[in-house]
Order: C-alpha cells, then sequence, then structure tokens
C-alpha cells in the first residue's frame, strides 16, 4: 500500500504543476502575408565576407543591397544601379568610381556611406577573417598583397573614399567585367560598429543591421528563418510582410508539403521524378549559367595524345545524355554556356562516330585491344552515375573502347583529382559573374581549377588580353579563337551540358524571380 | 539488505516520475524546471542508492575510470582517423588560391604542427571547449549540440517506448501461444519489421495517415500530433528485434525447473507468466538495449530526414561529409560517452533484475 501512496503523491504533483502548455511551433504569421519558401538547409553563415553557398546568399541577398544589381531584363544580363547611383571607368578602365544614392538608411537608422563599402573590402580582404572569397578583389591594386599580409596598411590598396557617398576604385590593370564583381554578396558594405560590438554573434536577428528590403527577424537553426518587411527600405517596398524559409533537406517531404500548401516554393526537384513533376502547372523552369564538362588528365597516356581526346569527344552524343536526363538540359559542345555574351553553340567537337573512329586509328590504335581500359572519375551521386554509365557505353558502342567506371565521395574524389586525376573526369562549373572570363579563365594553365595538367601559351594570352579589352567585338574574337584551342584543338576537356534548375512555385504567387543567375530576389513579389 | 519491497517502491516511483515528465512533454506541456531536478534527482538517487546498497561503488567508479580512457583513446582515433582521410574542410569544386587557403588554415590553427593541434585539441576539451565548427561560421559544437540534441533525444525517447511497449507483449505472446497461428503472425509481423526499412515504411504512412486521411502532418516537429509518426516508424524495428529477444527468451525460461515448480504449485498461468517468467526473461532484451537506446536517441538521420526534424542525426552524417573536424569530433565523443554510459547502466540492471548475475 505504501508504494501507491508515494506514487499517487507524485503523480499529483507533477499533474498539477504541468499546467502550462507549451506554445505552438509554428510562428503565428498571417498566410495573406506571407511567402514560404524552402531554402533547403541551414544558411552555414550570414556573414556576407564569409558565406560562400548559395542558401546562405540567398538570405543575404535578400536583407542586404551593394553596389550594383543585375538587370535580368537586358537579354545581355548587363548592371544596373543598386545603391550606386551611377558608376563609369576612366578611359583605360583602371579606375572605377561610384557615386552612392544619397537618404539610404540601414535599420537602426544610420546612412549608408561609402566608408561602409570600403570597410566591407577591407574585412574580405583582411588576412584575419579568412574569407574563402577574399580573392574576388585580388584585381584591386595592391588587395592580394594586403591578403597575403605583405602590406599592412590598407591605404595603400587601391579604395579610396572620397566623400561620404563617394568611392574610387583603382585596379592592377583594366579589367571590362569588375563591376560584375559588385553585385556579389561578399562585396555590400559592413557596419564596422556592429561587428565590433557583438563578434562573432553580430549575424544573430538581435544584433544584425541590414540595408535591404527585408529585415532578420527569427532565425531558428536547422529548421526556419524569418525575414520581415523593412519598414525603411529606401525603394519600393515589398507587398507583402513575411518571408518564412524552411530548411528541409528532403525534397520529396518538401513537395508533400506543397501539396499540403504549407509551402509556396521549392527551388530544386529531384531529377528521377521530373518527367511528372514537368507536366504540373506549377512547375518552373530557368536556363543557368553553368557547365557539365569532362576533364582529360592529359599526361596519363594515352590521353596524352590530343587525337585520341578528340576521337572521345567526337564519339559522344550530348544530345543522348540530356535525353536521358529528361531535366531539359542544353547540350553543349563550346565551353561558354548559353545565355552569356560570347556563347557560340557550333563551336567545339560535333558528334561524328566516323570522324571519331578515323582519329583514333590515326592515333595509333587502329587495333583497338592496344588501348588500355580508360578509367573515368566521378563523385558519388546518383545523377553522375547515370551520366557516366551512359557515357561509358557510348564510347564502347561508337569507340570500342572499354571505360572503368570510379565513384569516389566527394572530399576525396576532390583529393583524386588534384592530386592524381584519372583519364578522364567529371567536373563542373557555375558562374561566379555573367562573363566568360569566369569560365575560361579556369582552364589557364595557372588556374587552381584546371585539374587536366593542361597548358597552352596562346589560350593564356588570349584570355589576359580579353578581360583588359573593353571592346566588345574583339572580346568576342578573343573568347572565340580560345575557345576554339580548348575545344577543338587541343581538347583537354569535353563539354557536355549546360543545366536548367527547375522549382515549383504555387499559383499564388505572382513575379517570381526566375533567372539564370540563380538569384532569388523576392521584394517583387506578389501574393494573392 | 535490500528487499524485494525497496527495489519495487524505487523502481515504480522512478518509473513513475519518467513517464509523466515523458507524457507532459509529448502533449507539450511546460515541464518545470524542478520537475526535471526531480527527476533528475530520483533517476540519480536510484542509481546511487543501489550502487552503494550493493556495494558496487568501486565497480563504478572502476567503470567510470576506464571509461574516460576509453573516450581518451576514441578522441585520439578519430583525431587521426580524420587527418589521414584524403579531403579536408576546406576543399570544394571551385579551388581557393593558395593564399586564402593559408588565411583559412591559419584561423583554424591548421598549419599548426600536428602534434600540437592534437594537444590543443585535447586541453580544450578538459577545459570544456569543443572548438567551432568550420562549416557553420561562428556556432560552437557545443552550442549545436545543446540546440539539436534534445530534439533527438525527444525523438529517441517516444521511440524506445514504443519498441518497448510493442516489442516485450509481443514477444511475450507469440512465446505463451508457442507454435499456433498467433505465434506465427506475431512473429511474422516481427520478420517484417525488422527487414522493411524506415525509408519504405515513412513514405507510406505518409501516405496513409497524411494524405488519405489527412489525420497527421507530414513534416516538422511542432506537437503531439507531429510526434506520433516518426517515433511510431523509428520504433517499429527495435520493436521487432526486442519481440523475437523476447520470444527465444521467454521460451528458454519457460522450459526451466523452477517454473515447473511453479506451476505445480498450482499458481494460475497469468501470474507464472508475468511474475516468474517475463523478469527472467529481460536479460537479452537488456542486453540489446544498451546500444540502441545510444543510437536511438543520439539522433536518426533517415527519419530526421524525412520528417525535417530538426535534430542531431543530421549533424552525424554530414559533418563527415563536410570534414567538419570539430563537429565530428564532438558528435563522436558525445556518441561514445552515451554508448559508454548505456552499457554501465545495462550492466548495472543486469544484477538489479537478475540477483545470480554478480558484478566486481
Amino acid at each position: 500500500m505504501k508504494a501507491i501512496n508515494i506514487l499517487s503523491i507524485i503523480l499529483a504533483v507533477f499533474l498539477s504543476m504541468g499546467c502550462t502548455k507549451k506554445k505552438k511551433g509554428d510562428y503565428d504569421l498571417d498566410p495573406k502575408e506571407t511567402f514560404v519558401v524552402n531554402i533547403t538547409s541551414e544558411p552555414p553563415s550570414l556573414d556576407w565576407n564569409k558565406s560562400t553557398d548559395t542558401t546562405s546568399a540567398l538570405i543575404q541577398d535578400n536583407i542586404m543591397e551593394g553596389l550594383l544589381e543585375y538587370n535580368f531584363d537586358d537579354p545581355d544580363l548587363g548592371l544596373k544601379g543598386s545603391l550606386a547611383k551611377n558608376w563609369s571607368p576612366n578611359e583605360d578602365a583602371t579606375k572605377w568610381t561610384f557615386e552612392l544614392k544619397k537618404d539610404v538608411k540601414w535599420i537602426d537608422g544610420i546612412e549608408v556611406t561609402a566608408q561602409q563599402f570600403a570597410d566591407g573590402w577591407e574585412r574580405l580582404l583582411n588576412p584575419l577573417t579568412a574569407s574563402e572569397y577574399s580573392y574576388f578583389l585580388y584585381s584591386i591594386k595592391n588587395a592580394r598583397e594586403y591578403n597575403q599580409g605583405k602590406i599592412k596598411d590598407f591605404s595603400e590598396v587601391g579604395i579610396k573614399v572620397t566623400g561620404p557617398h563617394s568611392l574610387e576604385v583603382t585596379l592592377v590593370g583594366p579589367q571590362s567585367y569588375f563591376p560584375y564583381l559588385l553585385t556579389h554578396h561578399s562585396t555590400y558594405p559592413i557596419r564596422k560598429d556592429v561587428i565590433k560590438k557583438h563578434g562573432d554573434k553580430w549575424t544573430d536577428p538581435e544584433n544584425i543591421v541590414t540595408n535591404g528590403p527585408f529585415r532578420l527577424k527569427v532565425w531558428d537553426h536547422d529548421k526556419a528563418i524569418i525575414l520581415e518587411r523593412n519598414e525603411i527600405y529606401y525603394g519600393e517596398k515589398p507587398k507583402f510582410k513575411n518571408i518564412l524559409a524552411y530548411m528541409i533537406p528532403e525534397m520529396s517531404t518538401a513537395i508533400n508539403l506543397f501539396d499540403k500548401g504549407q509551402i509556396d516554393a521549392q527551388l530544386v526537384l529531384p531529377s528521377t521524378e521530373l518527367p511528372v513533376l514537368k507536366k504540373r502547372a506549377e512547375h518552373l523552369e530557368s536556363g543557368i549559367l553553368s557547365l557539365y564538362y569532362f576533364g582529360f588528365n592529359v599526361k596519363k597516356k594515352p590521353m596524352d595524345n590530343p587525337l585520341v581526346r578528340k576521337a572521345i569527344s567526337h564519339a559522344i552524343n550530348r544530345n543522348e545524355v540530356t535525353k536521358m536526363m529528361a531535366g531539359g538540359q542544353i547540350p553543349l559542345t563550346s565551353w561558354v554556356p548559353p545565355g552569356m555574351f560570347g556563347y557560340e553553340a557550333e563551336i567545339g567537337t560535333s558528334f561524328d562516330i566516323e570522324k571519331a573512329n578515323k582519329l583514333l586509328d590515326d592515333a595509333g590504335f587502329k587495333d583497338r585491344s592496344k588501348l588500355p581500359t580508360i578509367t573515368l572519375g566521378f563523385n558519388t551521386n546518383e545523377n553522375h552515375q547515370r551520366i557516366a554509365e551512359n557515357i561509358q557505353s557510348q564510347l564502347k558502342k561508337n569507340l570500342g573502347i572499354n571505360v572503368e567506371l570510379k565513384n569516389e565521395e566527394w572530399k576525396v574524389y576532390l583529393n583524386t583529382i588534384k592530386m592524381d586525376p584519372p583519364h578522364i573526369f567529371r567536373m563542373g562549373w557555375l558562374a561566379d559573374y555573367p562573363d566568360p572570363d569566369n569560365f575560361l579563365n579556369l582552364m589557364t594553365s595557372y588556374s587552381d581549377n584546371n585539374h587536366t595538367q593542361w597548358g597552352n601559351k596562346d589560350f593564356d594570352e588570349l584570355i589576359e588580353k580579353a578581360a583588359k579589352e573593353l571592346d566588345k567585338g574583339k572580346r568576342k574574337e578573343y573568347y572565340s579563337t580560345a575557345q576554339k584551342i580548348l575545344t577543338e584543338i587541343d581538347v583537354p576537356v569535353a563539354p557536355v551540358f549546360s543545366s536548367v534548375v527547375h522549382s515549383l512555385v504555387s499559383k499564388r504567387v505572382k513575379n517570381f524571380p526566375n533567372n539564370s543567375m540563380n538569384r532569388y530576389e523576392f521584394k517583387g513579389i506578389e501574393l494573392k | 539488505m535490500i528487499t524485494e519491497k525497496h527495489k519495487s517502491i524505487i523502481s515504480s516511483s522512478v518509473l513513475v516520475a519518467l513517464i509523466t515528465t515523458l507524457l507532459m512533454n509529448f502533449f507539450n506541456y511546460e515541464i518545470p524546471t524542478f520537475l526535471w531536478i526531480l527527476d533528475g534527482v530520483l533517476v540519480g538517487g536510484a542509481f546511487v542508492w543501489y550502487t552503494l546498497s550493493q556495494n558496487l561503488l568501486f565497480y563504478v567508479l572502476k567503470r567510470t575510470t576506464e571509461a574516460f580512457f576509453v573516450l581518451l583513446v576514441i578522441a585520439t582515433l578519430t583525431f587521426t582517423l580524420l587527418r589521414v582521410m584524403p579531403g579536408g574542410p576546406f576543399d570544394q569544386e571551385k579551388a581557393l588560391p593558395p593564399e586564402v587557403k593559408a588565411n583559412i588554415e591559419a584561423k583554424y590553427n591548421l598549419n599548426a604542427p600536428i602534434l600540437r593541434q592534437y594537444t590543443d585539441y585535447i586541453f580544450g576539451i578538459f577545459k570544456g571547449d569543443l572548438g567551432e565548427s568550420y562549416k557553420y561560421l561562428g556556432r560552437d559544437v557545443s552550442t549545436i549540440i545543446v540546440e539539436t540534441l534534445p530534439v533527438s533525444f525527444q525523438l529517441g525517447m517516444y521511440a524506445l517506448l514504443v519498441s518497448f511497449l510493442i516489442g516485450i507483449p509481443l514477444g511475450l505472446f507469440a512465446a505463451s501461444r508457442h507454435n499456433s497461428l498467433w505465434d506465427n503472425s506475431a512473429m511474422f509481423m516481427a520478420v517484417s519489421g525488422v527487414s522493411l526499412p524506415s525509408f519504405l515504411i515513412a513514405p507510406i504512412l505518409i501516405i496513409i495517415f497524411c494524405f488519405w486521411l489527412d489525420w497527421l502532418p507530414p513534416a516538422f516537429w511542432d506537437g503531439p500530433e507531429y510526434y506520433i509518426l516518426p517515433s511510431l516508424i523509428l520504433g517499429i524495428r527495435p520493436a521487432a528485434v526486442i519481440a523475437r529477444l523476447t520470444r527465444a527468451s521467454v521460451l528458454e525460461v519457460i522450459r526451466s525447473d523452477y517454473i515447473r515448480t511453479a506451476k505445480a504449485k498450482g499458481l494460475p498461468h497469468r501470474v507464472v507468466l508475468y511474475r516468474h517468467v517475463l523478469k527472467n526473461s529481460l536479460i537479452p532484451v537488456l542486453t540489446f538495449s544498451g546500444p540502441l537506446a545510444a543510437g536511438i536517441l543520439s539522433g536518426s538521420f533517415i527519419i530526421e530526414l524525412i520528417f525535417a526534424i530538426p535534430g542531431m542525426g543530421k549533424h552525424l552524417i554530414q559533418s563527415v561529409t563536410n570534414r567538419d573536424y570539430p563537429l565530428i569530433l564532438g558528435l563522436t565523443l558525445l556518441f561514445s560517452a552515451m554508448l559508454v554510459f548505456a552499457n554501465l547502466i545495462v550492466d548495472l540492471l543486469y544484477s538489479y533484475f537478475d540477483p545470480r548475475i554478480k558484478l566486481s
């Protein structure tokens, strides 16, 4: 009996205590005023000088503005001023001056000034910040040296504040695409006072100070972020109050929630379900400036022979790959992707089995058994697997060569292609800025991203010359020649396709930003 | 001397306290701090009381010291393996210029001699500092644990409860009707439970309960209705294992002499089964429970992924993909500590359930 008495007392105490109910997990937002989007994962950092991923960028681009922004209405993807009223280069494009809009305020009421841009760039370049994007500003005079720690005095760097609202930037040499870099979140202005006061915690909702159309209200780690309209935003204010950004990693879960009407936009779709999802009325797609390619290790026999590389590139039917993927990818033989200045569809090696076989015969492999087994490497991933298997069967069928597939976990793979790449390896590139330089630069002999071990002085020179050239016609010529060296003559790489992103966006959302730079700025959205 | 009566009073009060807390937690009631403290005192008190009354103090101290060294070895091994593993935390598709990489390595002390990095890390642990995540800038590993572990722990507790509440009765039921149709169907269910992976069961149940019947939400972790599906699905597989273990063990015990004696004395079947058979059959289940609890409480990657639950399971897997050294080390240590501790508890419970087992 005693035991039962004790038990009932405990039970009574517990129950009498527990009468307050916790508030429910939802955020009590007016659904009519709330745009709900899935950003897939926790943003690693909202510190725009430091973050490097697209999730963080999505949030940052909605709460902050920099000097310039893309003009997505322009088919050539030009620029327009964001916080800059006007900007202009000197004659040889080595010096750029920027004049800021006046009366633009941070959310705490303090005015945006040129000094805050200089502060941001100093912080980006400061070796102690250890920002991965610091090299973005290496084209500024002495910026690289400052980042290396060789120069300690920031006044020697070519960034000069010439007035409360004007800024002058001196470059190492002429660089035609420099303004594009100023659309990037790493170059946004900062509030040094805020960062100094709060240290690493300055990006927490209660500390952060921003200047964009929205402000950070809640950051529930691993779960959701809430942005609220910035009522003192200088431009046209958003027509709705909140953005609720969930972090749901699993695509099918997000699609379930989308079907339940709990999410308005899902920004990535599972490739295997695309054939079904593409038929839905809510489906949207947009080509993005990207490149999927196979590189050849030109130091590894038989890939040291350009004829073999050319033969392989000719033997790949890109259409077959994109058809199999069924994601609307655009087959690509040139290096510069469609949608960007410098794109020429006809550049590169076309699909030609006869020519491919003849090239391989000429390379001394008439007897195919003389060819060693070719290894094709890729990082473990369902899509890469499907593509690699397709290439494997195409090369067997079209050229009679045996290809062995080798997949590795992502970081192991990165290490492999850096240290000892296989004969053929998969890689990709996504534009940092919409200029051919961003793509062609990575195949220069000194580029850390060129894993083929190939180098060509003429190619390097063309790329350097093109970067300095301000005349668009001449630039296009240089890039055209460079692309031919890369994809027709030396062929250290075989481009395969350019990607398309697919999303589901609810019918209640109007003016959803759908663009080739994958930039999601939601200020223009209207909700029904 | 400890008597059966003491034992039953203490174990029932601990159980009632814990179950009440769990229920309140399930129905989203705010649990007052002192209730947490009461829980802690009851559990800790029972633990200490049992240790002292059974003269197991020396044993527990010995095991704790051993655990300390085990954890030290695990920390060292993990640290070494991470450095040997190809690919570093800052390797990425877009290669970084060497000077940028140098700045990053300097910031995270990765350019220091490896031995120095090791000693820094170990001394850091002693000071309670697990370091800062490389991926989630500005967030300490301990903060990430504090934010995500409670969610995983909560889900794990419900799943454990589900697995015991289904598994033990099912096993007992099957064994008591040995070789009948009931036994066969129960064991068929158990085999299915073991063999069907959760990533298959989950979508099926989601379609049924969230879309066809529209009773439960398909994702998130915001209240009782959200807890049901994930807990159930996570609990199914261990429930099936427990059912099979219980059945096998009950069948063995049921054939022993003392059960025959009890039956010969004329005790009703039910009393024999619940009072004499069950308790002595739980030893294999107990053995299984230690690692099970540690594994399930530290988060399930798949369930958390499917239901978008902000738990620790995701970090356990993704930290390795990201080569987030401090986070991997912190989570590995936490998991190991939970495992070692769970096993110690299980060993103590052995002697509690079966006094013939002597710990020394």
